[in-house]
């Protein structure tokens, strides 16, 4: 148990340092002159507005085709960095720390009529490293990952609102509620990353391939992707993943901050057994070999009520028995979900408070991966009729593991978010 | 797996094409400029842009005030420019809509004179592209003016004075009716309302504004999505846009910019309007159905009053609590009120003073 206990406890410090990747662009405020609250409830939460103008490929919504571009405009650079000090705490302990939580560099525009970019590139960090044992240190383990978070076209327009299409790496439709863009810097969805034996997609992963989205006046929205499902890499095997996503909205708005919103996702996709496979294409994939299938299906509300929002998510995801390690003869079925109400306050939604519940339900020979986290936070934001883009943040969690021989786990962060 | 693939692959090589058949869909350069713009960031006004074929002069403009004041233009000598545009009224009327010869009334509200120079079309539906022709139409229309060209032309030249200061303006023998719109045009590009409390803020003058103002100017900019619309120096896109604004006549609704261009899009969509001394203009919207400030602020916080199917996707409802309603009309009741006297102390043109 103890060694499963320091194995969580590394996995749970990794998602404190390591940053989660919450875009909020300001290069678009610069664009327009806009404050971050056009967009935002509160960055880097997108409101119905903000919404829109990505599901328009980053264009005004009702003005596509019509923006200026970036050749027109000042370079569209964001940046974005978090510095804080972390408690944490468990049966065996606490550990405080100041530390700085990553950097995400950004650009994003329109480079020609109805086609935008959006480029998310994470440099690798070694100062402040990821050493948690001094021997890692040495060997000079970094606290980011460099990586291309996103990097992908969207040509808008192609039939109206109800055709757009995204190519590249991006963050995939089926993430209704984006983890990229939740208040919560330090308390991830879980039922976003949980691994299953033997397989490795990720659900929150960003994803390479190629997306269809549309919405229409009726409040009616669809998404539907081809992906590697290998999250940054060149793919494994030669099977492609798919998946779609509809969602309706009832009522004025879309469901981010005005109106009723209710959808249903689905994701299918392949992984092999036999890694790697016999050919190295000349990007370096491999055709892994015997693979198997696995599904992921959930369904999702958002709900809105004068100022508050309640986001509901329940998902489950079901691997071929092939995966199953633990249980061979059994596919292995879990499922999960989160509860999530939010309260931006004060004027221009200067103050974000949210509560969150996170669970996840593994099959019971494997309760070890079962999970529970309940959170709340506070942010509030600094800065003036420009730009409100320094937030105060305070967010705690209290997290179990396991069923029989709960690990628990307590943590408090005070940090500073900011982007420019 | 074959079939996605082959999907993926018809889809790339239908785009270039798809691409291709948006691009026929052109617009006329009026359109296109008036796109380019923005949005910008509210900010100071730059100065008015002087078309080459219509400069200034001092006595151009003199001759346009004249003109602007001057019911004689009207078929009754009734009805000036100034009738429903009044200086005194931000350069508006009373409304809800306009009441024209005949005690006729309008179907919509009289736009601002102030800053129209920098819209780039002219009128709620933006039918002229320019000043000079705006100033044009509505002499002849049978419910405001009531005129025509020709007859308001030989009013005017059986009047020695203006006669005389047309020969001294435009060294023509024969006055015409560009001369007159050119004229009138000319004084409205001097009709230009800056050095309000929020132009010295922006400027520096952190005192300007009061708190309220201040986080008023931030909901303006910010949750309030104000500026999505009202943008730039006018605090205008100079775009068309459907609000969902209660009609007039529900079983004949205006359908505003779709008379002009007869794209669906456009029906029921109105220019957007400056937000510069609009306090001094109630009622509000094309056709003045909301009353004050505190109504359009809640018009805008709802959504809309009217679910239109064509309603503009930039409106959505806004979530503003009482507060920062209140933030919302104190910032537009004073911190946009221009105090330029050139402007702000413009008076009518006495009778006296008028050419004989």
């Amino acid at each position: 148990m103890k060694k499963l206990n320091g194995f969580l406890f590394i996995i749970f410090i990794i998602e404190i340092i390591i940053p989660i990747d919450t875009p909020a662009i300001p290069a678009f405020a610069r664009k327009y002159g806009f404050n971050c609250n056009m967009c935002h409830s509160g960055y880097t939460r997108l409101n119905d507005w903000g919404q829109r103008f990505r599901d328009d490929g980053y264009q005004i919504p009702g003005q596509e085709g019509t923006e200026k571009t970036v050749f027109d405009t000042p370079p569209p650079i964001a940046m974005r960095t978090t510095f804080g000090y972390t408690a944490y705490n468990t049966d065996e302990g606490t550990s405080t720390t100041f530390n700085i939580h990553g950097l995400d560099l950004l650009a994003a525009g329109v480079m020609h009529k109805n086609i935008s970019f959006l480029l998310i590139y994470t440099p690798r960090i070694d100062e402040p490293s990821g050493y948690f044992f001094i021997q890692d240190s040495l060997q000079g383990n970094p606290s980011q990952l460099g990586a291309l978070e996103s990097a992908s076209l969207v040509f808008s327009n192609i039939i109206q609102d109800a055709l757009n299409i995204r190519v590249g790496r991006f963050e995939p439709a089926y993430h209704v509620f984006s983890s990229k863009r939740s208040y919560y810097l330090f308390q991830p969805y879980e039922v976003y990353n949980l691994t299953t034996p033997h397989n490795t997609y990720v659900f929150n992963d960003n994803q390479l391939g190629i997306e269809c989205t549309g919405h229409f006046r009726s409040g009616f929205k669809y998404a539907a992707g081809i992906l590697n499902g290998n999250g940054a890499n060149p793919d494994n095997n030669n099977y492609k993943d798919i998946y779609a996503n509809i969602m309706q909205t009832f009522g004025k708005g879309d469901g981010q901050s005005a109106g009723q919103r209710l959808g249903l996702f689905g994701y299918y996709g392949w992984q092999p057994l036999q890694s790697p496979g016999t050919i190295v294409g000349p990007s370096g994939e491999t055709n892994g070999s015997d693979n198997k299938t696995f599904y992921r299906v959930g369904v999702t509300g958002s709900f809105n009520w004068n100022a508050f929002n309640l986001q509901v998510l329940y998902m489950t995801g079901i691997d071929n028995k092939a995966f199953n390690t633990i249980e061979p003869t059994e596919d292995y079925k879990y499922n999960g979900g989160l509860v999530e109400l939010d309260y931006p306050a004060l004027f221009n939604n200067r103050l974000a408070a949210s509560i969150m519940f996170n669970w996840v339900t593994p099959p019971s020979y494997d309760a070890e991966r079962e999970i529970k986290a309940y959170s709340a936070l506070l942010r509030y934001y600094l800065g003036d009729w420009t730009a409100v883009n320094i937030a105060m943040h305070l967010e705690y969690t209290y997290r179990e593991t396991g069923k029989e021989n709960k690990f628990k786990e307590n943590l408090v962060a005070l940090a500073l978010d900011f982007a420019f | 797996m074959r079939k996605p693939i082959r999907l993926v692959t018809i889809l790339l090589i239908l785009l270039p094409v798809m691409l291709a058949a948006q691009d026929q869909s052109v617009k006329s350069m009026t359109e296109i400029n008036v796109h380019l713009l923005g949005p910008l960031r509210i900010d100071n006004l730059p100065p008015v842009a002087i078309p080459p074929d219509n400069p200034q002069s001092s006595q151009k403009i003199q001759l346009g005030k004249l003109l602007y004041f001057d019911t004689r233009l009207s078929k009754d000598n009734t009805i000036s420019c100034a009738t429903c545009h009044d200086p005194a009224m931000g350069w508006s009327d009373a409304g809800p809509t306009s009441k024209g010869i005949n005690s006729q009334m309008g179907g919509r509200r009289s736009p601002p004179v102030s800053n129209a120079a920098y819209n780039p079309l002219q009128f709620w539906d933006g039918r002229a592209p320019s000043l000079e022709e705006q100033s044009k139409g509505p002499i002849q229309n049978p419910i405001e003016m009531g005129n025509t060209h020709e007859v308001m032309i030989k009013t005017v030249e059986d009047i020695p004075g203006y006669v005389e200061i047309f020969k001294k303006v435009f060294r023509e023998p024969k006055i015409t009716i560009d001369m007159v719109a050119d004229a009138i045009a000319s004084f409205e590009r001097t009709v230009v309302t800056t050095d309000s409390p929020f132009d010295r803020f922006v400027k520096g003058d952190d005192k300007s504004l009061t708190p309220l103002e201040k986080e008023g100017l931030e909901i303006f900019n910010g949750k309030g999505h104000c500026s999505s619309c009202h943008w730039g120096g006018n605090f205008s896109d100079g775009r068309f846009h459907n609000l969902g604004v209660n009609p007039t006549d529900i079983a004949k609704p205006d359908e505003g910019r779709f008379v002009i261009t007869k794209d669906p899009k456009d029906m029921g969509a109105f220019k957007t309007p400056t937000v510069r001394d609009a306090s001094l203009r109630a009622p509000y919207m094309h056709n003045g159905s909301e009353k004050t400030l505190e109504e359009v602020v809640e018009f805008y916080n709802i959504g809309g009053r009217v679910d239109d199917p064509n309603l503009d996707p930039l409106i959505v409802p806004l979530g503003l609590n009482d507060g920062e309603k209140k933030a919302l009309v104190a910032f537009m009741t004073r911190a946009l009120i221009s105090t330029n006297p050139e402007v702000s102390n413009v008076k009518p043109v006495e009778t006296s003073e008028f050419p004989k």
